[in-house]
């Protein structure tokens, strides 16, 4: 006889968690970027004279001549939507009744991907100007959610 | 540090930066919940060690009882017959003395893991476990050691239902 039944008392798998944790630090460009975000409630780029190139979120050296980058230029927190996506799917896998619209805002020569709020599914569209909402002072954090959506500009 | 470098390049952040608000960061937790079917050999392993205890398996062709059990025979691919009860003592193997935890913090009590030969099993057949309640500097190879077990109700089919070894002549 072999070694084939498993013994019914012993415990059917092994279970367990790896301890993954990470902690991100934004770098000298990004510490700036987010500390204002969370003190001011600005977006800020860096500009390249060289190239005459506006990187947003704010770079500390040009992607094109390697220049170390310190021209700092406030973007303001008005963009248009280059694009845009409904995700009916949230985070977890579970279908959502009502879409998440992401898009992608244009700021400077870049831009911020970010969600979009206070606006119905069907008025979305390329080009449309939309403003920064930023939680109240107290509640950021120096995170890309201290902005909670943007909306379309009121004219 | 080299001769030509005398400091790294870049700035460097302490504990207290991140606990102080100095620096920005984003803390993340990655998902690593796992699950390890346990099979036919280590499942009664790990059964029979909650029962108080130490299974091996018994290959008759090559005369081996190896420890923990295995269903198949890893000399010569033969499936095995039959679990065999082992005695709960042994002898050392090797061991090492461990200054650091397993996250890496300095320990001035250091952690004896030690490869037990199971007594019962064959030669050099062994497990790998920790030594307790004996001085560092008096563990030696060939030392005869027996197993400290948790009682009985605490044990969870596990090898930590053993919690350490202990030498069973007082040293």
């Amino acid at each position: 006889m072999t070694l084939l039944q498993r013994d019914p008392k012993a415990p059917a798998s092994w279970q367990g968690e790896l301890p993954v944790t990470n902690r991100y630090t934004y770098g000298l460009a990004g510490e700036k970027f987010f500390r204002t975000i969370k003190d001011e409630g600005h977006i800020l780029g860096t500009h390249c004279p060289h190239c005459d190139h506006t990187y947003v979120p704010a770079a500390a050296f040009c992607e094109r001549c390697l220049r170390k980058l310190d021209e700092w230029v406030d973007v303001g927190t008005i963009g248009d939507v280059v694009t845009y996506t409904f995700l009916y799917v949230s985070l977890d896998g579970s279908p959502l009744e009502k879409p998440e619209i992401v898009a992608f805002i244009r700021f400077g020569d870049g831009g911020l991907i970010h969600r979009l709020g206070e606006i119905e599914p069907d008025q979305v569209e390329i080009g449309l100007m939309v403003e920064a909402v930023f939680k109240p002072k107290s509640k950021r954090i120096g995170s890309i959610l201290d902005i909670k959506h943007f909306s379309p500009v009121k004219i | 540090m080299t001769a030509k470098i005398k400091e790294f390049p870049g700035i460097s952040l302490s504990e207290q930066d991140f606990t102080d608000g100095k620096i920005l960061f984003n803390f993340d937790k990655l998902n690593g919940i796992y699950a390890w079917d346990t099979g036919v050999g280590i499942g009664s392993y790990l059964a029979s060690l909650k029962a108080g205890v130490i299974l091996g398996s018994h290959c008759p062709n090559c005369r081996k009882i190896v420890v923990p059990p295995r269903t198949f025979c890893e000399f010569c691919y033969r499936p095995m017959d039959e679990f065999v009860p082992l005695n709960d003592s042994g002898t050392v193997n090797t061991f090492s003395l461990c200054y650091v935890t397993w996250d890496v913090k300095r320990i001035k009590q250091p952690e004896i893991p030690a490869v037990i030969d199971i007594d019962g099993a064959s030669p050099l057949h062994g497990i790998m476990h920790m030594l307790g309640e004996i001085d560092p500097k008096k563990v030696k190879i060939g030392m005869r050691v027996k197993a400290v077990w948790k009682p009985a109700e605490e044990r969870q089919g596990s090898i930590n239902d053993i919690l350490y070894f202990k030498p069973i002549k007082e040293v």
